[in-house]
């Protein structure tokens, strides 16, 4: 299903939470699995774990250990989990189960070397693209660790790298990069043909401060988590920004089932005001499913956020043609 | 420029900071002992910490805060600025242990990093809002009619003045002015982490009533008792002889300054000067200091506090340029020397100088400090062996000693310590770095060196 030709924006109203501190402690990323699965990535202090999850907020254990500065993680469509760790500078894989499969990579600045791997995605034939933060590059691999190609160097110019973080690759194969300490994305094709950037220094509508997460949905929308302003915006497939989300937790399932048992922090809940509670804390990974569910790893919070995209795509007779100029004419 | 220039900035850092590598001694004496003053008490005209990257690699809030920290006192270009974080910790000890809450603590930190070198007024009023602190001495439960004298007590006794300076109806009426001085409540722990306490005056829990204190009397507030507390020359020389505890030499413990005078009232005298003559502003006094000829002359009299020990120790090792997994273990090794960082042990603080020495904190030291400098691959290790080798002749095990000596500080060291180091270079001859095949055996020689000076009873002291 190719994109839509426009969109009718119904809404993206707060879903759920899910997870709590001990459960899903530091969260920074999270792999999309089947049937209901997630992944949530949790980085705690000099050791990581990933979380299996279910998204009716049923806690499935730990999968995956030996991992230490853990960034990012991906599953293939088998549901193999693929984790970056900038620490080891490798990427290693486990099954769903977290049996580890591999681990690939080393450290140095020479083809298929890693300084600081960070964020990771699939293209349409499994190829991985690492964001090798601290060598300033993108580098792609197959899924086995075998070199393909890379571009990309230290600067602020085009298709120029500080510390690029999250990465994503859309259903077109284009790449787009989280270009943390320049705050901003930039888009690629596969190739690393420099598209467009879009981004910059600031904490107004559109502007970034250090980007950790991206992702790219169905109908082209990107997702950017701006880490630094605690919050995701959203921009349309053109780079233009369309919204931003600051956060709208409730407590989830396990919260609620902790605190029915806990009377003192009930006590102190109650004494507390609760606004700063909905609020993102650091977001790190940012991901989308195919039925518009956006999770947002709140890392500062110990929890997953959860939105819900409401949009219906439009024909060309649905939707008048582009406008350069704003208007106050009522059509 | 001379060894002296040098062996006198090694010893402004390891006081003003947390020690120096030899490079940076090297460009700090280029710069004059004067200029580098200026730098570390006007630490805006060097750039901050990148908080960015410790957020990226350390994780956000109170996730290992002490790790990050260590982190902060051996990489920030302004030293002081941790330096007096440190200082303000000792003077105004709050646990960690009473309030389980890691951010509060956390945050006082912070403030103190950020007040530390301003003025004596602005740091106590901070202080006085702190709810780490605030909720340490129990002035969250300090109210009209209900009053709790636990912070309006320490205020005077342990943060400001020392006994002997006020009457106990002054400590009553201090604390009545704190009343209301509190914070809201902060959601729990569970299930989401810790959220920020922050300061608020309840103007329903507060004594509107006349008060006298240190004579003056009226409708005193918590900001009315600060301002008369820092015109109070008891003050001056209260917080003059802990700067001068912490920065030139040891003294008895607090609790024994009421009856023990200072072992050098002249400089305290010149300290205190500087406090009243600038109301309390830490910038001048600590100017004063590290340009004072006592301060100057007290090399190697202090012991070297845990936190000293283990940060002098990665600087000399020079580790450390980027955050990388580990840093926990530092704060693990000052807490088994005797110092938990946002936990001392009491509101008195953490009992220094000598104090820190026992059979058990001395072997962790010595063990730390050995194990540490075994490593030649480590960047401050590998600098320091290639200058050895620089030297491009072998050195005479006399030589090699002094050289050792002057790059591991440089140390001034007993005739005792330095029998002990000449006579194991002399077990091995000309020490010979240049020779190909001796190089290994050579390299393993200056570990050995460098693990008998940081082994000796020299090393624990700054």
């Amino acid at each position: 299903m190719g994109r839509p030709y426009g969109l009718l924006r119904a809404g993206f109203p707060f879903y759920k939470t899910l997870g709590m501190r001990r459960l899903t402690n530091f969260p920074i990323d999270i792999a999309l699995g089947k049937e209901g699965c997630l992944y949530i990535l949790c980085r705690n202090r000099d050791a990581s774990t990933i979380r299996k999850y279910h998204i009716d907020d049923k806690d499935l254990g730990t999968v995956g250990r030996g991992l230490t500065w853990a960034v990012a993680i991906i599953a293939d469509s088998e549901e193999n989990l693929y984790v970056s760790d900038e620490a080891k500078h490798c990427i290693l894989s486990f099954d769903k189960d977290g049996k580890e499969l591999g681990k690939w990579g080393e450290y140095g600045d020479g083809d298929g070397q890693l300084n600081g791997p960070a964020g990771i995605a699939f293209d349409a034939e499994e190829n991985i693209y690492v964001a090798d933060s601290l060598n300033h590059r993108v580098q792609k691999f197959t899924k086995d660790g075998e070199f393909i190609s890379k571009w990309g160097r230290f600067g602020d110019g085009e298709g120029e790298f500080n510390m690029p973080w999250g990465l994503t690759v859309d259903e077109l194969g284009d790449v787009y990069v989280a270009d943390w300490r320049n705050d901003r994305v930039q888009k690629f094709t596969g190739d690393g043909e420099f598209i467009f950037a879009f981004g910059k220094s600031g904490s107004g509508n559109g502007e970034l401060n250090r980007p950790t997460g991206v992702a790219v949905d169905e109908h082209g929308d990107v997702y950017v988590s701006d880490s630094g302003n605690d919050r995701v915006q959203l921009f349309n497939s053109e780079s233009r920004y369309v919204q931003k989300f600051l956060g709208d937790a409730a407590l989830s399932t396990v919260a609620i089932e902790y605190m029915m048992t806990n009377a003192g922090p009930n006590r102190l809940r109650d004494m507390a005001d609760l606004e700063p509670q909905k609020y993102f804390r650091r977001p790190g990974g940012v991901a989308v499913n195919g039925d518009g569910l956006m999770f947002v790893a709140d890392n500062g919070s110990y929890r997953v956020q959860v939105y819900q995209k409401q949009a219906i795509p439009l024909t060309e007779e649905q939707f008048s043609a582009p406008r350069r100029s704003p208007t106050l004419h009522q059509e | 420029m001379s060894n002296t220039d040098i062996a006198l900035m090694a010893h402004l850092m390891r006081r003003a900071g947390f020690g120096a590598t030899r490079t940076e001694l090297e460009d700090y004496a280029e710069r004059g002992y004067e200029n580098v003053v200026e730098d570390l008490v006007e630490p805006e005209r060097c750039d901050p910490i990148d908080e960015d990257i410790l957020h990226r690699y350390f994780g956000s809030f109170e996730a290992g805060y002490v790790e990050k920290w260590m982190y902060r006192m051996i990489r920030s270009k302004r030293p002081l600025e941790e330096k007096m974080a440190l200082f303000w910790h000792h003077v105004f000890a709050t646990g960690v242990g009473k309030n389980q809450h890691l951010l509060a603590s956390a945050r006082q930190i912070d403030t103190f990093r950020r007040v530390g070198l301003s003025n004596m007024r602005e740091i106590l009023i901070e202080l006085s809002k702190d709810p780490a602190m605030i909720f340490w001495l129990d002035n969250n439960e300090n109210r009209k009619g209900e009053p709790n004298e636990n912070y309006g007590r320490e205020l005077l006794e342990l943060f400001s003045m020392g006994v002997g300076n006020y009457t106990e109806d002054d400590i009553k009426n201090c604390a009545r002015a704190f009343t209301g001085w509190t914070f809201a409540q902060p959601p729990p722990l569970y299930p989401q982490g810790f959220y920020d306490a922050k300061f608020v005056f309840l103007e329903e829990d507060h004594d509107d009533g006349e008060k006298t204190f240190l004579g003056h009397t009226g409708n005193l507030n918590g900001d009315d008792i600060i301002d008369i507390i820092v015109e109070q020359p008891a003050c001056a020389k209260f917080i003059s002889r802990h700067l001068y505890n912490f920065f030139v030499a040891d003294e008895p413990q607090v609790p024994s300054w009421h009856v023990t005078p200072p072992q050098d009232p002249e400089a305290i005298e010149i300290l205190s000067n500087a406090f009243m003559e600038s109301k309390g502003d830490m910038r001048h006094i600590l100017r004063t200091l590290f340009n004072s000829d006592f301060f100057k002359e007290a090399r190697g009299k202090k012991v070297k506090s845990p936190t000293e020990l283990v940060t002098g120790i990665l600087k000399l090792i020079g580790t450390y340029e980027r955050p990388d997994p580990g840093m926990g273990k530092y704060s693990g090794a000052t807490t088994l020397m005797g110092q938990k960082l946002l936990d001392p042990p009491t509101v008195e603080g953490w009992h220094t100088g000598r104090e820190w020495i026992d059979g058990g904190t001395l072997t962790e030291r010595v063990n730390f400090a050995v194990r540490e400098v075994s490593d030649a691959s480590r960047p401050g290790i590998a600098e320091l062996i290639n200058r050895l080798k620089a030297e491009g002749r072998a050195l005479a095990p006399d030589e090699f000693v002094e050289k050792c000596l002057d790059l591991a500080g440089p140390m001034t060291v007993s005739d005792t310590t330095r029998e002990s180091l000449n006579k194991f270079a002399e077990s091995g001859g000309d020490l010979d770095l240049s020779a190909d095949n001796g190089s290994e055996e050579s390299t393993d020689r200056v570990i050995q060196m460098l693990q008998l000076i940081v082994a000796s009873r020299e090393y624990q002291f700054a």
